[in-house]
């Protein structure tokens, strides 16, 4: 299909399910689904194809241009397939809400946007949609007013900080090479000075960096994804923070190349090796955070933030393993995180609005699809063999250890022991434990529900267990960024750094998990009580009365709580201050009120005959 | 072949294992002036446990305990014994690195199905025992791989044999002193007994087993004290060519180990963390900073 037609469709989808809402919901819905469904299937069969279109030929002297290659098409497709599950599981979650027509319309415009971001073949398309994309984001972020309204304030500014770092970066580029075509831009900066690289990697860098939320440019991210409806917070999570991943690899392999990337900085301090310390930081300190939160949904928030750090360490090692192990990170978070936060989003459906993980509990026997879906996300995130997140991560540590870096490599490590803390304080105070009195009577998630999350589910574990089908694409990426091609199979790599044979793990596990149930089998069966009828050493429990999961790892959270202030966030808030009352003080000065303006005038009149009298300089 | 090496290799380690736990009560016993059960005790233990009553909470009450002994094996699996290691080639240390977080993750998953305060109590203590050693235990490992340059056990155990001397050789010396350090909280005994502190909490996360639940618990202790010292073994004294002298090894090991768990009292968590993040990390800190430095 045509590149144009799709972006076409794309955004013709969004203002028509606007214009269809006034008729009705129903047919909007459907509608939504329908354009989403086509948009993903139309993506798929672009596979493995390179094409290009001139979407308008001479806007301001730049022809406007849709390219789609290995790597576009990996981050085109992510987008268009979550997405779409998004809508579905938008469906129950939005009904009955005021302006939801509005918000079918927003996500489908981001999604739109994101497509462009991912096929655009030039700098300016690609800032284009770069800011469609930001600007209809806010608006998603701040659906819900109030708190969510500062949230994507929050958002906001620090997005446009980062599109007028790219929007100089592209003025720039454009006054040096005068083209903007991504391909000759590239050819052009191979014999640029390391000067020049640096500053085009700043500019555009500081655009991807606030977008992909790694440190220090992560405090959007918390409150962002709390506040958004959980949907979107999926699609947030899941792609739209890819995207700056997706120009991060743009610019770091296809703009700057490989060979200068690796060179840029000095002989000590790499570059590439100032961006893995970057994500270790990222790595870090949001994993402990996200230990404090106990917002379900803040804390697969500041989960997200962590994660990015992993995918940042991978792709900036420069190694075809490291890019491998990145890129498929990318995958699985975009996969298991947009899974987590449809979890969350199912319960918060039917509790009737409640993310805080204190009050919940016990829902697994109420929401058996969910705790199922919550526990292979869960799974996913900490990296359990047999689901993607263990093949990504193995290959990111696989390549800090060869490549000399292990303290990287323990950071990276230590982070998911802090991953199985938070996952199970996230599974434990929502499915497990004491159900309490007011949830007795919670139904299980709607079946629009369920279907996004099994989906995404069965992909977790697919790409588990036969991690050669993302491999494939990505060594394709790998091999035209200019990397050396990896020996893929379809249970995992063969080579000859080192081999990860999936299907010899998986079968252990299976086999091994077999084992244990014979031998669980084989004993005397028990007898199936009630939860509350439990052995407390003869000191009865009152039911009801406590939740034992509140304050879950107290003693941790008491010992690591002072080295955890986010310093970060508190410096911009200063900033922020700083800047109000400079900008309250520059309006004292207008007042309104035309006699201060005429004095104004007359002062500055009279010090410029003041001075030329005294020292005649004109 | 292969599939008899699949079967002999967690039998051996179940085998162990068991012997473990009966000498442990022998040999504590024999401290403290008493005769003390036979050495096959905890095996009839285990035998009758599974022939008694019990309760269940829940689905995911069974399939914690089951995910918990199952990992345990699938370790078991892929850690060399004496030349004898039927996984050797699919993912190396990582992957048994990260089998070690899933049983305690399958018990806190049993545990969470009960609401049982003792339980829940011992659950979070695991974890943060657990976080508590790993951060010395990973800098060891992260040592032993970066001084082989390999993620293969096997390699790294051929490699120790090729340098001659079978004990840790010079730069990975505190690395080894690091992991003896923090080997009683990685098997869970005293003074890192916090998780079941059977006077306190009643043994915590087995508060709520009985019957056959209890004895795969009793299973995967005894399977995870082989996985303990059978690292130790394989990582830093050499490994073995043959399963004699690895048993033997790892008799000298577990030895060492009791000494310690009679000598003790038990610390309280926060002690227990404080001290894991203070001595044996700053130990195993140097020790991998010498290896980085030393290089080849």
């Amino acid at each position: 299909m045509n590149l144009n037609i799709l972006l076409m469709i794309a955004v013709g989808g969004s203002v028509v399910t606007y214009l269809l809402s006034s008729i009705s919901e129903r047919i909007r819905d459907a509608f939504a689904i329908l354009v989403t469904l086509a948009v993903a299937v139309a993506v798929a069969m672009l596979y493995g194809r390179t094409s290009e279109v001139t979407l308008w030929a001479g806007f301001l002297g730049n022809p406007l241009l849709l390219r789609i290659g290995p790597i576009s098409w990996l981050f085109a497709m992510t987008v268009s397939a979550i997405g779409c599950l998004s809508v579905v599981f938008s469906l129950k979650y939005m009904r009955g809400r005021e302006r939801n027509g509005f918000y079918y319309a927003m996500l489908l415009l981001v999604q739109a946007a994101m497509l462009g971001v991912t096929l655009s073949g030039d700098l300016l398309s690609l800032f284009i949609f770069w800011e469609i994309m930001s600007w209809s984001t806010f608006l998603l972020i701040s659906f819900n007013g109030g708190t969510a309204l500062a949230a994507g304030m929050k958002y906001f500014v620090m997005s446009i900080t980062g599109s007028l770092a790219m929007l100089v970066g592209v003025v720039f580029v454009l006054v040096s090479f005068n083209t903007l075509e991504i391909s000759t831009v590239a050819f052009a900066l191979s014999s640029a000075p390391p000067g020049y690289l640096w500053a085009v990697f700043l500019l555009f860098g500081l655009a991807f960096a606030v977008k992909s939320a790694i440190w220090p440019f992560h405090p959007w991210l918390p409150p962002a994804h709390s506040e958004a409806p959980s949907p979107f917070s999926a699609v947030l999570s899941g792609v739209l923070i890819k995207m700056g991943f997706f120009g991060l690899l743009v610019l770091m392999y296809v703009l700057i190349g490989r060979n200068d990337f690796l060179s840029l900085g000095w002989e000590v301090l790499p570059l590439h090796t100032i961006l893995g310390v970057i994500g270790a930081v990222t790595i870090l300190l949001p994993t402990f955070i996200a230990l404090l939160q106990t917002d379900a949904k803040r804390l697969l928030a500041w989960s997200t933030v962590a994660q990015a750090g992993y995918i940042i360490l991978g792709i900036s090692f420069g190694t075809a393993l490291g890019l491998a192990g990145g890129m498929l990170h990318f995958l699985s978070h975009a996969t298991f995180k947009a899974l987590l936060f449809m979890v969350a989003g199912a319960v918060e459906y039917r509790t009737g609005g409640i993310r805080d993980l204190n009050s919940l509990g016990g829902l697994i026997k109420r929401m058996p699809v969910t705790f199922a879906a919550a526990l292979v996300g869960a799974c996913g995130l900490i990296g359990v063999p047999l689901t993607n997140g263990f093949v990504s991560k193995w290959l990111i540590y696989k390549t800090l250890i060869l490549e000399g870096s292990p303290f990287l490599a323990f950071v990276a490590l230590i982070g998911t022991w802090g991953t199985i803390l938070y996952s199970y304080k996230f599974l434990h105070n929502i499915f497990l434990g004491q159900l309490p009195q007011n949830l007795t009577s919670v139904e299980p998630a709607p079946f629009s529900m369920r279907v996004p999350m099994v989906v995404l589910m069965a992909v977790v574990v697919l790409f588990g267990v036969l991690p050669g089908i993302p491999l494939t694409v990505i060594d394709e990426i790998g091999v035209t960024l200019g990397f050396s091609a990896l020996d893929v199979a379809p249970w995992g790599i063969v080579s000859e750094s080192g081999v990860v044979n999936m299907l010899n793990i998986s079968t252990a596990v299976v086999v091994s998990v077999l084992v244990a149930w014979l031998i669980f089998w084989a004993g005397k069966s028990g007898e199936r009580v009630d939860q509350a009828d439990s052995y407390a050493a003869g000191a009865a429990v009152p039911e009801g009365r406590y939740q034992y999961s509140m304050h879950f790892c107290d003693p941790l959270r008491r010992m690591v709580t002072p080295w955890l202030t986010d310093r970060v966030d508190a410096f911009y808030m200063g900033l922020t201050v700083w800047f109000t009352d400079v900008s309250d003080g520059l309006r004292r000065f207008y007042t309104g009120y035309v006699g201060h303006y005429v004095m104004y005038v007359v002062l500055f009149l009279s010090a410029l005959i003041f001075v030329e009298l005294l020292w005649s300089p004109w | 072949m292969q599939v008899l090496r699949l079967i002999l290799s967690p039998l051996a380690a179940l085998v162990i294992g068991i012997l473990f736990l009966g000498l442990s009560r022998k040999f504590m016993a024999r401290i403290q002036w008493r005769y003390g059960p036979p050495l096959y005790q905890p095996l009839i233990d285990i035998l009758r446990l599974f022939t008694q009553r019990s309760v269940s909470h829940g689905v995911v009450f069974d399939l914690g305990i089951i995910l918990t002994l199952a990992a345990s094996f699938v370790i078991v699996l892929f850690l060399p014994f004496g030349g004898l290691c039927p996984m050797s080639g699919s993912g190396g240390l990582l992957v048994v690195l990260y089998m070690m977080l899933l049983a305690p993750l399958g018990m806190a998953l049993t545990a969470g199905e009960s609401a049982n305060p003792n339980s829940s109590i011992g659950i979070s203590r695991w974890f943060i025992l657990a976080l508590g050693y790993e951060v010395p235990l990973l800098l060891v490992l992260l040592a032993v791989m970066t001084r082989y340059d390999t993620i293969s056990l096997v390699e790294i155990v051929a490699a120790q044999r090729s340098h001659t001397s079978s004990i840790a050789t010079f730069p990975l010396v505190l690395s080894g002193v690091a992991y003896l350090l923090i080997m009683p909280a990685v098997m869970g005994l005293r003074p890192f007994e916090v998780v079941q502190a059977p006077q306190e909490i009643s043994s915590g996360p087995m508060a709520e087993l009985g019957g056959r639940y209890l004895a795969m618990a009793t299973v995967q202790h005894a399977l995870s004290m082989f996985i303990g010292i059978s690292l130790f073994v394989n990582l830093l004294w050499g490994g073995a060519s043959n399963p004699l002298v690895f048993l033997l090894k790892m008799l000298v090991m577990f030895a060492l180990v009791l000494w310690v768990n009679a000598a003790f009292p038990r610390l309280r968590i926060d002690q227990a963390i404080r001290f894991l993040w203070r001595w044996p990390t700053f130990v195993a800190f140097v020790g991998l900073l010498l290896v980085v430095v030393i290089g080849d």
